[in-house]
């Protein structure tokens, strides 16, 4: 049915209960659908949450694993914990300059064609599966090149994240509005100190939010790490020159166990996850929100 | 206006961070400057309890750290290949190819195990299933496919079979226990041995796939009507059911300590490269209570590696009586290794230098 | 996707300016950043794809198709066959059981809802975007696996078990049903809040317009809201697949692993992405892993495919409704 049916013969006023019927029937099936797949997604996230907040304590973060434990001592997560911190950090130094960087190239200086062809560039990083990501760094730095280590993940990870932060960027420095840049050029100050102390500045919000939002996701990404970053020992360490565990691949290797009390760490440490992410994209929007609160309002 | 100080700010936090960025990425490809007291390892599941109590044990002896990863035979062979870790661990001697590819490599068999077929048959407690070699290749090969299948039921009188449908599982990863059961499984079966072989990874007939002895223990322990194959400390660990085999002497065993060593006896002389294979023990009196799908297990080094010193340490005392009596007990099930295999590890493990 | 009317981006300074040192180095700095990151794409291409040099040689194309994966030394021979079936089945059954419901949702946020539920709802839906899949994975293996196999698999077997599709339920509760559902919840939020933003996105005046002519609800939707946001759907739908078929980690948790392919829904299996998780690291003979890394080849193929034809669609659509977005869909 197009546009020019809505004018047309089915649309005659004698057909109107019938019509009505059917809109009824159809606003019916929606209701239906959403309440479906409402219940899905409540059902997975109140089941993650309900299971993962039972299981929680300190011990998961404090306590390094101890493999094959025959007696009930506590045990956790610490190693992981650690290592997400140093792989994730480590990532987002590595990304968060180089998209700034693409997105001032793309905005400021290049011309339509360059802009069209990075912009697709970027998509298609974008869409790359995060296995062959994987595959790609293990192939490139790891292989013959000194073996795993915590920086050589948050080079993997960092390749996620790159079209994120590029993304956002070039949206944020797109919002901000051409009459300041040609207003400061026409004041005789370089394009370069308009691009970095003018233009950069009204979109830090929006830049904040982007790299958040980033970290948010790579925070729980397992398959790059695994050929980066998967040969770990239960000791806590930081030092990302050797290989570290991370939250997820540790969520991965307990979650395929038999063992009752490795499944219980395993929701802990998805729940202690989940709500970092949650409490990061809670303020990635609470920073957008007030970005476009403060750019109105100037 | 804009001041000159905040564009001066931001370009050398930019720049700060991307130097930071960029000499890391450096660092990142410069040899990792390892601790002198950590030797780092990966590989075979079976060999990790021994390890989880080795490692402790050894730290508090002599302060070194052994970190240890479990990522299967397959997976510590190519490490330690690509020299991603100082030690592999498999259960699978390495095959020409694998050797030719590590180069300079050595195996040194530095404990004993087995794998056990495990069960989850409901209304069956462990050890009441018996099976034989033939019946167990059919099984795997989906030839028989219900647990009351009349060959089954054969081996088991006295036991009621229920009419359940088998789901068979196997190791989805490069796997030392796959090696040893598929080594078994192409003796007793020359349909077997034809059709599939034998390696760390084989092409399945049919089944599910379980990642390390704890995917398959938990497929296993989750899946009524299922059997699997596990490294014997797993089995106990998660107190599934095993399997009573029946070996070449027609005896039905468990595989206990006494008669893994008792399949280890096989093993007169051991070959310049330590490959050895002690699956399917002969009939014959000495063997009687062999248990059929034993397997030694290896700790691969490089024969010349910056990690000798510490390495050579750390073996030569894993091959120690008091280190093997720690992995000798109730809970873990390794065996005592025969002397003859103790002097080869021991010849081997001097020509490791540095 | 900001529905934001933006500014065109910065020109170029006029000719005749005095070109600063500083302009010189930010453009040299950036342009360089710029080049990486289009470079890196193309590393990625070219880096796999003579990783599985080796495979490809000995081959060559159909490798494809062959249903065989035998790493046992002496009889060694790959294809990709029976992977590409599992990722092309357990993706396009994902799809077809996330797009109405995510079309759904869509369409109820956007024209049905009453207020103060779209807020909770659309927070429901973006918190499911932000579930790591490992956990959705984890989330598959203890609870769903066993409630599908109890339950729902039994279900279907004795109602439909005429169709090849639902044969025996499997006893494990890994199967490529499991991985199916899995991937469907993956799916459906992305899919849904794509659709959502597209529908609000509908003029008001279009919407308007019909509805004055006299036309219900639904059948403004049905004259209006679909048609002009069509394309849009599809590349969401697209981008959704994309998804779906590059997921490995979820899905290796939850599959079985399995080298042959039957029509029953509920046997064992393996797609492209999962058989490289699962035996990556652990494969040691060099045709191996060259063919595993040619599964990877195959993968991308089809993302970067899924990927091209999302933003073809996206910006075709974008240039028949006449939003100009500097360049950037």
């Amino acid at each position: 049915m197009s546009a020019h049916d809505l004018a047309g013969p089915a649309m005659r006023i004698d057909r109107l209960p019938r019509r009505r019927a059917v809109n009824r029937l159809m606003e019916l099936i929606a209701w239906l659908a959403a309440l479906i797949a409402i219940a899905i997604l409540g059902f997975v996230v109140y089941s993650v949450a309900r299971r993962g907040w039972s299981e929680l304590n300190l011990n998961l973060i404090t306590k390094p694993p101890i493999p094959f434990s025959f007696t009930n001592a506590p045990q956790g997560l610490s190693n992981a914990f650690a290592g997400t911190l140093v792989i994730v950090g480590i990532a987002t130094l590595m990304a968060l300059p180089v998209g700034i960087l693409v997105a001032i190239y793309l905005n400021e200086f290049a011309p339509a064609s360059i802009r069209n062809a990075v912009g697709i560039a970027l998509d298609v990083l974008a869409g790359v599966p995060a296995i062959v990501i994987g595959i790609f760094v293990y192939g490139l730095l790891v292989v013959g090149g000194g073996g795993q280590s915590g920086i050589k993940g948050a080079f993997a990870l960092a390749c996620l994240m790159l079209p994120f932060v590029a993304r956002t960027t070039i949206e944020v420095l797109a919002l901000v509005p051409n009459s300041l840049r040609e207003a400061s050029l026409g004041l005789g100050i370089p394009q370069w100190r308009t691009t970095l102390s003018i233009v950069l500045p009204r979109a830090i919000g929006g830049i904040l939010t982007g790299t958040v939002l980033a970290v948010a996701r790579v925070a729980g990404e397992t398959a790059p790490l695994l050929f980066t970053s998967s040969l770990v020992g239960p000791q806590t360490s930081w030092n990302p020159t050797h290989a570290l565990q991370t939250v997820p691949l540790a969520i991965f290797e307990l979650s395929e166990s038999p063992d009752p009390k490795d499944h219980a760490r395993a929701w802990a440490a998805a729940f202690v996850l989940l709500v970092f992410i949650l409490v990061a994209s809670l303020t990635a929007r609470w920073l957008a929100m007030r970005n476009a609160r403060k750019i109105a309002g100037r | 206006m804009p001041k000159l100080g905040t564009s001066i700010r931001i370009t050398s936090a930019l720049a700060a961070v991307a130097l930071i960025a960029i000499a890391a990425a450096g660092a990142a490809n410069a040899k990792p400057a390892r601790q002198a007291t950590t030797i780092n390892g990966a590989g075979s599941s079976l060999v990790a309890p021994a390890l989880a109590i080795w490692g402790p044990a050894y730290a508090k002896a002599t302060g070194v750290q052994v970190n240890y990863s479990s990522v299967g035979s397959g997976a510590g062979i190519a490490a330690i290949t690509a020299k991603t870790v100082d030690f592999g661990a498999s259960d699978a001697p390495l095959n020409p190819d694998q050797a030719s590819a590590c180069g300079d490599c050595v195996q040194i068999p530095w404990a004993l195990s087995a794998t056990v077929p495990t069960y989850n048959i409901p209304g069956l407690h462990s050890g009441q299933l018996k099976l034989d070699g033939p019946t167990l290749a059919k099984i795997f090969l989906g030839q028989i496919t219900k647990w009351n299948d009349p060959a089954i039921a054969a081996l088991n009188k006295g036991t009621s079979l229920p009419d359940l449908a088998i789901t068979t599982a196997h190791r989805s990863d490069g796997s030392g226990d796959t090696y040893a059961f598929t080594d078994y499984l192409s003796h007793v079966s020359s349909e077997w041995a034809s059709k599939v072989g034998n390696a760390t990874a084989v092409n399945w007939p049919v089944g599910v796939g379980g990642k390390g002895n704890s995917g398959v223990a938990g497929v296993i322990a989750s899946t009524p009507g299922s059997i699997g194959y596990i490294s014997v400390a797993y089995v106990k660990q998660n107190k599934l059911d095993w399997t009573r085999m029946k070996n070449a002497a027609g005896n039905y065993v468990l595989a206990s300590a006494p008669d893994i060593e008792s399949a280890a006896q096989t093993v007169t002389s051991v070959p310049a490269d330590n490959k050895m294979s002690i699956v399917d023990p002969p009939k014959s009196a000495k063997f009687k209570n062999a248990w059929p799908l034993s397997t030694f297990t290896y700790i691969i080094v490089h024969t010349s590696t910056p990690q000798a010193q510490e390495l050579r340490k750390f073996v030569f005392w894993a091959l120690t009586p008091k280190s093997q009596h720690l992995i000798n007990n109730s809970f873990l099930v390794f065996a005592p290794i025969p002397k003859v295999v103790l002097v080869a590890a021991e010849k081997t493990l001097n020509k490791v230098h540095s | 996707m900001a529905s934001v009317d933006v500014t065109q981006p910065a020109r170029r300074p006029f000719s005749g300016r005095r070109v600063h040192l500083g302009d010189v180095l930010l453009q040299g700095v950036a342009g360089l950043a710029a080049a990486g990151a289009s470079a890196l794409v193309l590393l990625i291409a070219w880096k796999v794809v003579d990783g599985a040099r080796p495979s490809i040689s000995k081959y060559g194309i159909s490798f494809v198709w062959h249903v065989v994966w035998n790493p046992v030394v002496g009889r060694e021979a790959y294809g990709a066959g029976s992977f590409l079936f599992g990722t092309v089945i357990t993706s396009f059954f994902a799809l077809l059981l996330a797009t109405p419901l995510a079309i759904g949702i869509a369409l109820f946020l956007s024209e049905l809802a009453p207020n103060w539920i779209k807020a909770p709802v659309t927070a429901l839906v973006e918190m499911l975007a932000a579930v790591p899949s490992v956990v959705i994975g984890l989330w598959g293996i203890l609870v769903l696996g066993p409630a599908l196999r109890s339950h729902i698999e039994t279900w279907l077997h004795s109602g439909l078990g005429w169709i090849p599709l639902f044969g025996a339920p499997s006893a494990a509760g890994a199967s490529l049903f499991t991985a199916i559902v899995v991937l469907a919840i993956m799916i459906l939020p992305i899919v849904s809040s794509i659709s959502r933003e597209l529908f609000l996105g509908v003029p008001h005046e279009l919407k308007e317009g019909a509805l004055a002519l006299g036309t219900t609800r639904w059948e403004m939707v049905r004259g209006v809201v679909f048609p002009y946001a069509r394309g849009g759907i599809a590349a969401a739908l697209i981008l959704g697949l994309g998804r779906a078929m590059g997921e490995a980690i979820a899905v290796t948790q939850v599959i079985g692993g399995g080298v042959f392919i039957h029509w029953s829904l509920f046997s064992q299996g393996d797609t492209l992405a999962s058989k490289i998780a699962a035996e990556y690291q652990g494969a040691t003979s060099n045709l191996d892993i060259a063919s595993l890394i040619y599964l990877g080849v195959i993968l991308l193929a089809l993302s970067l495919l899924a990927n091209l034809t999302a933003q073809w669609i996206v910006r075709s659509v974008a240039r028949q409704h006449g939003v100009t977005r500097g360049g950037h869909a």
